[in-house]
C-alpha cells in the first residue's frame, strides 16, 4: 500500500471540535477549510480556519448533517479529505461510503467497519465470536413479548431492553418486574423507530451500579493495533459525560491487561481503521463486559493524548495518509493522571436547562499542568441549535491528587459570565468526597446531589459588597455621562489602551 | 451620595460617607464598611476588604437602572430604586397576581411546538407549548386551569430570553 499525503482537509464540524483538528492539521502543514451554518458565521472555527464556506441554514439537518453540499464544497475547495469530527456525520456509514465514492478521504474507518459496530445486535455477535465478554442477553433481536418474557426469564430480572440501532440513551428501558415487561417493550420500540428509523431491539442483563470504563484504541491499514489504556467515564448525568479521568482509580494492572486485550481484539474483529473506543460496563467486583464501539474520535480524547503523550488527531491522519503506527503496544506508557471537566452552557439550578446567549467576559485558566479546548470569545453569541458544550478542561498531575488539586484551581481561575454554566457544579464535583476518594459510579450525581446541587449560602457581606461594586458602577456611568456631556474628546480612548487595561488586569 | 438598590427582596441604603483615593467609606444599611476599591475594566471592580480580595463584574442589564452583579460564587441582580421605579413597582403590584398565569421562555430557544390557541380551556398540567434549545426540547404545562387567552408566538418561530409564550385568564364560573 503507498502512502499518500494529505493537503488539505474540510472539517465537517462545527465548535470546539473543529478547531482542535484544525489545530493538528496546522501543526502538519495541512491546509484547513472550514464549513458553516447560517448561524455560524461568527463562530470561532471559520475565523481559525484557512478557507470557510456557507453549507446552508442553520438547523443541521439541512448544514452539518447535509452530505451533497459538505462533497461539493470539498471538492470544489480542492480539499482531498474530509475530518467528521463527533457527532453529526461521523459515524454515518453512508456519508464514509460517498467519501470515498467521490474520490475524498474518509479520516475515520471503512464504512463497513461503522456499520458492524453501529448495529447493537450485529457487534455483539462479532465480539462473541472474537472470544470478547458481553453482558449477558439476546443474540437476535426480540420480536414477539412471549419471546422477551422467555429470554427474561434465561436471563433473570433486572434487564435493560435497548434499541439496535440506539445510542446516548434513547429507546432503552429498564424492566424491574415481569409485569412492565410488554409496556417497556412497547416504549423502546416506539422510541426507537421515531429516533433511528429501525425498531429491531434486543435484551441484555441489567448491571447494577456500574462503571463505564472506555480503551481507546488506534488501527493501521496494516492490521497494527495498539490500546492506549482506559478512561474513567462514570460521572455522567442522564447519559451525559461530566468529568472523565485516566487512569482509572479502580483498575489494576491485570484488568488493564485483559481489557487491553480485549479491545484490541475487538478492533481487529471488524477490520477497525484510524481511532476508535471500546466502551465496557464495569461491576463493582471488575467483571467486565463490552458494550459498544464508538467508530469516531470521542470528547473526553485529550486526557489519554495528555497521560500517553500522542495526538490522537494527527495519528488519525497519518493512518489516513497509508503510514504504519509509529509505535507498538510495548512502546506506549501511561505517565501522571489527567482529569477532563466538561463545560456546559446550562443553568445547574435550572434541571440543567440549556442557556444560549452572548458572553460577556471570559477568563480561562493558564499555568503549568492545563489545556483548555473551547471555542467561545468574549462578545460571541452562543447559537441555540447545536450542543451546549462549549469548552474542555484538561489538567494533568503527577498523581490523581495532584490533579484534582490542579482541576480545582482551574476551575476557580476560570469564568465565563453572561451565560450560565457547570464551572461551579463542577468544582463541587471536585470537592465531594466519594470523587475524592475514587469511590464512585454512574450513580455518583445522583446519589450526591443534595450537596452537588445545593444552592449558595447566603452570604450577607458578599451581598453588601456587591451592592457596593454597583454603587460605583453607577457612579462612575454618572461620571462618564458628565464627562461626555462636558468635553466629548475626553471620553475617547484608543482601542491598544484598552486592551492593555484588559490585559493587565487579568494578571 | 445615598443611593437605594435592590437586591432579591431587600431594599438596602448604600450611603458614601467618605471618598479618600481608592479608599472609600460607606454605609450598607446600618454596617460601615471601608474597602479599596478600583475600576479594572468597563465591568470589573477589584474590591479589597479586610485584606480579602474580591473579583466583581458589574453588567449593565438590557433593563434600565438594572445591573447583573457577579462575585465568584453569586450571582445577583440589583436594581437602582429611583422615584420613576418607585412608581412603575406601585403600579405594578396590582397586576403582579398575573404572573402565575404566563408562561415566559426561561432561555433563548425556538418554539418546536404549540398545542392551544386561544379560547382553549386547559386543565392544570396541561401541556402548552415546546421550546428547543441547544438538542434539547422543554414542555411548558399549565400551572392551574384557565382559559387561554394569547399565545403571541408561532411553531418555528425563534424567541429570546424571557419573552411572553401564553397568558392564561380564570375562567370567570358562573
Amino acid at each position: 500500500m503507498e502512502q499518500k499525503p494529505i493537503k488539505k482537509v474540510l472539517v465537517a464540524n462545527r465548535g470546539e471540535i473543529a478547531i482542535r483538528i484544525m489545530r493538528s492539521c496546522r501543526e502538519m502543514g495541512i491546509e484547513t477549510v472550514a464549513v458553516f451554518s447560517d448561524a455560524d458565521r461568527t463562530a470561532m472555527h471559520v475565523r481559525y480556519a484557512n478557507e470557510a464556506y456557507n453549507i446552508g441554514p442553520a438547523p443541521s439537518s439541512e448544514s452539518y448533517l447535509n452530505m451533497d453540499k459538505i462533497i461539493a464544497t470539498a471538492k470544489s475547495s480542492g480539499a482531498d479529505a474530509i475530518h467528521p469530527g463527533y457527532g453529526f456525520l461521523s459515524e454515518n456509514s453512508r456519508f464514509a461510503r460517498r467519501c470515498r465514492e467521490e474520490g475524498l478521504r474518509f479520516i475515520g474507518p471503512s464504512p463497513e467497519s461503522i456499520e458492524m459496530m453501529g448495529d447493537k445486535i450485529s457487534a455483539r455477535k462479532k465480539m462473541i465470536a472474537a472470544g470478547v465478554p458481553v453482558v449477558p442477553g439476546t443474540t437476535e433481536k426480540v420480536t414477539s413479548e412471549a419471546e422477551a418474557v422467555k429470554y427474561i426469564r434465561e436471563i433473570g430480572l433486572p434487564v435493560m431492553i435497548k434499541a439496535s440501532s440506539g445510542g446516548g440513551g434513547k429507546g432503552m428501558r429498564l424492566v424491574k418486574k415481569e409485569s412492565q415487561i410488554a409496556s417497556s417493550l412497547r416504549a423502546a420500540r416506539s422510541e426507537a423507530k421515531t429516533s433511528f428509523g429501525d425498531d429491531a431491539l434486543y435484551i441484555e442483563k441489567y448491571i447494577d451500579s456500574p462503571h463505564h470504563i472506555e480503551f481507546q484504541i488506534l488501527s493501521d491499514k496494516y492490521g497494527n493495533t495498539v490500546h492506549l489504556f482506559e478512561r474513567e467515564c462514570s460521572v455522567q448525568r442522564r447519559h451525559q459525560k461530566v468529568v472523565e479521568e485516566t487512569p482509572s482509580p479502580i483498575m489494576t494492572p491485570e484488568i488493564r491487561e485483559q481489557m487491553g486485550a480485549y479491545a484490541v481484539a475487538a478492533a481487529n474483529a471488524c477490520q477497525y481503521e484510524g481511532a476508535g473506543t471500546i466502551e465496557f460496563i464495569v461491576d463493582d467486583k471488575l467483571n467486565f463486559y463490552f458494550l459498544e464501539m464508538n467508530t469516531r474520535l470521542q470528547v473526553e480524547h485529550p486526557i489519554t493524548e495528555r497521560v500517553v503523550g500522542v495526538d490522537l488527531v494527527k495519528e488519525q491522519i497519518r493512518i489516513a495518509e497509508g503510514f504504519e503506527l509509529p509505535f507498538r503496544q510495548e512502546d506506549l506508557k501511561q505517565s501522571g493522571h489527567a482529569i477532563e471537566c466538561r463545560i456546559y452552557a446550562e443553568d445547574t439550578d435550572n434541571n440543567f436547562m440549556p442557556n444560549p446567549g452572548t458572553i460577556t467576559h471570559i477568563t480561562e485558566p493558564f499555568g503549568f499542568g492545563i489545556r483548555c479546548d473551547g471555542y467561545v470569545y468574549e462578545g460571541y453569541t452562543i447559537p441555540i441549535y447545536y450542543d451546549s458544550l462549549i469548552s474542555k478542561l484538561i489538567v494533568w498531575g503527577r498523581t490523581r491528587e495532584d490533579a484534582i488539586e490542579r482541576m480545582r484551581r482551574a476551575l476557580y481561575e476560570y469564568k465565563i459570565t453572561g451565560i450560565k454554566t457547570t464551572i461551579r457544579f463542577l468544582e463541587r464535583i471536585m470537592d465531594t468526597p466519594d470523587f475524592r476518594k475514587g469511590e464512585y459510579n454512574t450513580h455518583f450525581i445522583e446519589k450526591n446531589s443534595a450537596t452537588l446541587l445545593s444552592e449558595a449560602v447566603y452570604n450577607k457581606k458578599n451581598e453588601d459588597i456587591a451592592l457596593i461594586a454597583t454603587y460605583a458602577q453607577f457612579m462612575s456611568h454618572l461620571e462618564d455621562s458628565k464627562k461626555t456631556n462636558a468635553a466629548p474628546s475626553e471620553k475617547k480612548e484608543t482601542n491598544w489602551k484598552r486592551q492593555l487595561r484588559k490585559f493587565t488586569s487579568r494578571i | 451620595m445615598e443611593l437605594e438598590l435592590k437586591v432579591n427582596k431587600r431594599n438596602a441604603v448604600v450611603k458614601e460617607v467618605k471618598r479618600v483615593g481608592n479608599i472609600l467609606t460607606i454605609a450598607v444599611d446600618d454596617v460601615e464598611y471601608e474597602v479599596d476599591i478600583v475600576k479594572v475594566s468597563n465591568q470589573e471592580f477589584s474590591v479589597l476588604y479586610e485584606g480579602r480580595s474580591f473579583n466583581i463584574e458589574v453588567i449593565e442589564s438590557k433593563e434600565p437602572k438594572h445591573y447583573n452583579v457577579n462575585t465568584l460564587y453569586s450571582k445577583f441582580d440589583v436594581e437602582v430604586v429611583d422615584n420613576e421605579t418607585r412608581y412603575r413597582q406601585s403600579r405594578m403590584q396590582s397586576k403582579l397576581i398575573l404572573n402565575d398565569n404566563t408562561i415566559r421562555s426561561p432561555m433563548p430557544g425556538k418554539v418546536v411546538k404549540v398545542f392551544v390557541k386561544p379560547g382553549d380551556i386547559v386543565e392544570a398540567g396541561q401541556p402548552l407549548i415546546v421550546l428547543s434549545a441547544m438538542k434539547m426540547e422543554s414542555e411548558f404545562k399549565a400551572g392551574q386551569r384557565g382559559i387561554v387567552k394569547e399565545v403571541p408566538v408561532k411553531e418555528g418561530e425563534t424567541v429570546d430570553n424571557d419573552q411572553l409564550l401564553v397568558v392564561i385568564d380564570d375562567i370567570q364560573e358562573k
